[in-house]
């Protein structure tokens, strides 16, 4: 997998780089501001872009500006924002092109390496990594005649990994289930929500957090 | 709200005569002269608004008609008295500051009535009244002033056009002694004129004064009312500085209770963990261990830290998103319902921590189950209301954090009101004027 990073503070840029590489990414572009990033892939046509939220010159979200300008000029790329907060409404922004290859994460996460890298690998091969902090503030969020009340806590539990993006198998790992009882779980989340069942990973992500966010 | 007709234009400030021209020349004589004459038309016009608003309303008022009448009549008048003022400024060149009490929000009643004890009103229509037999006064000298200043300046060209071969410019009927009849006596005549055009000129601007000085006192706030404004502005900002102050304390203390006492630990691990790598790798590895959880709860230490002290998410997104960002980590189910645009940096931070607290009180004091958050604008007023169906009982004087809020809320001009009876529910509504 090739990816490129863009991230303004050099030591976390060379940290990050040396623990792809370590974990078997090959990174081919290092950058600090948007424009930078847009003209790296340009040129490098990466599988990935690591992006900082927060960049120079305004250290708003010119990162998220520039990961959208990617998204648009090379729609292959998978894209990873990496944020200092994480706020459902800029995961909105990102996700309004479809949960395709895009992760959103606090960048606290870089210190758990495994997890960290996992999330890389699967947002690269089109999958799709939500911060759990998110997804606790979209399901955290008041309905009107709150159909999320129907669920039992197990099967909430199932839901909040699901939004992570998590396969069957990752989800009945943490859960320490058997997938056979995921799969369970999630046909019985998906009736209570009135959701279409769809068979895969990555669409069934964008309905979750479709259904989460509206 | 200066009377800034002195500084206007004046020509040839040096020379005694260049002072005394001067009037003559500056344009605002003009506009003053025209304001002069207009006056006694725009007061007649009030005199016949008002007799006929207010009796009209006293006389039907048994039918209650008359209320709507005599609000009818009281909102014009504040209308009167509002143009009043941009035309007084126009025309005469003093400022003169709107000194009307903000308006509440809410029922069209309670308005009324807050409409109706500002005395600012009253004055108001004091100065309606008056207008008129002012604008008697002013339009007399004036036209008399001018007429005779500027017929005596041309005399010269005219003077032998009158039937019976001369200007009278006194003529009782039986004798006429003052007729200019000849030429010498239309030149004299003329330069006369142009003195009497000079002390014309001095009496516009004597007579603007005089009604500047009155529009100022009827239509402007009242000494009174500036220095209360003044004491209110220094407390705030005494407070704001406090408050500030208290901030600062908070946030070093934050630190270091918070991520540097756990900077440390982490160290020490890290110290403890290379002293037993060779000896004890499992140790080790398990003093690393703690070390990465505790580097981690150091990290979101900072983050909360970071947030408390300004939200990312607002400057970017605004008041809409960051509280949404903060009813969805209230442990509380919090509706939200925002209504608002972008508005100015300090309206939107104030209004973010006075939620922010609400909910943190809420949530922690009052055991509330259920909050609802509130963001309206009503022209140029924001309006920051917070509900529970807690225990209530918040008192604004004991807690330190309410108070700390009404602080910031007072930084930016607004107004906090705390209602929080035992039993609940407790509503933290604040004002927050944003601009127009």
């Amino acid at each position: 997998m090739r990816v490129v990073i863009a991230e303004d503070s050099v030591l976390l840029r060379e940290g990050l780089a040396r623990l792809l590489a370590d974990g078997g990414v090959e990174v081919v572009a290092q950058v600090g501001d948007g424009p930078g990033l847009v003209a790296a892939v340009d040129a490098y046509r990466p599988d990935l872009a690591v992006v900082d939220v927060r960049m120079p010159p305004t250290h708003t979200d010119e990162g998220l500006r520039a990961a959208l300008e990617v998204r648009e000029r090379a729609p292959g790329t998978a894209i990873l924002v990496l944020s200092q907060y994480v706020e459902e409404r800029y995961a909105g922004d990102l996700l309004a092109g479809g949960a395709q290859g895009v992760g959103y994460l606090l960048k606290d996460r870089v210190a758990d390496v495994g997890e960290f890298l996992a999330a890389v690998r699967r947002v690269g091969d089109g999958g799709a990594a939500i911060d759990p902090e998110v997804v606790a503030q979209l399901l955290g969020r008041r309905r009107k005649a709150d159909p999320l009340a129907t669920l039992s806590p197990r099967e909430l539990d199932v839901l909040s990994l699901m939004a992570e993006g998590r396969s069957n198998a990752a989800i009945a790992d943490r859960l320490v289930v058997t997938e056979g009882a995921v799969e369970k779980h999630i046909s019985s989340i998906f009736t209570k929500l009135g959701l279409p069942a769809v068979p895969s990973d990555h669409r069934r992500v964008l309905a979750v957090l479709t259904f989460l966010r509206v | 709200m200066a009377i800034g007709q002195a500084a206007a234009g004046t020509p040839g400030g040096g020379s005694a005569l260049g002072r005394a021209l001067a009037p003559l020349l500056q344009p605002r004589t003009l506009t003053a002269t025209i304001y002069l004459l207009v006056s006694m038309f725009v007061g007649l016009t009030w005199h016949v608004v008002l007799a006929t608003g207010l009796l009209l309303g006293v006389g039907t008022l048994i039918i209650w008609i008359g209320v709507f009448v005599l609000a009818l009549t009281l909102l014009a008048w504040r209308g009167g008295a509002w143009l009043e003022r941009r035309w007084v400024r126009a025309m005469l060149g003093v400022d003169i500051p709107d000194p009307y009490r903000p308006l509440p929000a809410g029922s069209l009643w309670r308005r009324a009535r807050v409409l109706a004890a500002d005395p600012a009103t009253w004055k108001d229509l004091a100065y309606l009244v008056v207008l008129f037999p002012l604008g008697l006064i002013w339009f007399v000298v004036t036209t008399t002033l001018w007429a005779l200043a500027l017929g005596m300046l041309t005399a010269p060209l005219w003077f032998w056009v009158p039937a019976d071969g001369g200007m009278a410019l006194f003529n009782d009927g039986v004798r006429a002694n003052l007729v200019i009849d000849t030429l010498p006596e239309a030149i004299l005549a003329g330069v006369a004129g142009a003195a009497l055009c000079v002390a014309a000129a001095w009496a516009v601007k004597g007579m603007a004064a005089a009604h500047g000085a009155v529009a100022l006192a009827l239509l402007g706030p009242s000494q009174n009312q500036l220095q209360a404004r003044v004491e209110a502005l220094q407390a705030s900002r005494d407070r704001a500085v406090d408050s500030a102050e208290a901030e600062r304390r908070r946030i070093e203390r934050d630190l270091h209770d918070g991520a540097q006492q756990r900077l440390v630990a982490l160290a020490m691990d890290l110290g403890m963990a290379r002293a037993k790598l060779e000896t004890d790798p499992a140790a080790a590895t398990a003093l690393v261990g703690e070390a990465h959880e505790e580097a981690k709860r150091a990290l979101a230490e900072l983050r909360d830290l970071a947030r408390g002290i300004h939200p990312a998410v607002l400057a970017d997104r605004g008041l809409d998103a960051a509280i949404s960002a903060l009813a969805a980590r209230s442990p509380v189910p919090v509706g939200v319902d925002v209504s608002t645009g972008r508005l100015p940096d300090p309206v939107e931070s104030a209004a973010y921590f006075v939620v922010a607290e609400a909910l943190t009180n809420a949530a922690k004091h009052a055991r509330a189950s259920e909050i609802g958050v509130r963001i309206t604008r009503h022209r140029d007023l924001l309006i920051v209301e917070v509900i529970d169906d807690g225990a209530g009982g918040a008192d604004p004087a004991k807690g330190s954090g309410l108070r700390g809020l009404a602080d910031r809320v007072a930084g930016v001009d607004g107004h906090l009101t705390v209602t929080s009876p035992p039993g609940g529910p407790t509503v933290i509504r604040a004002e927050l004027p944003c601009g127009s």
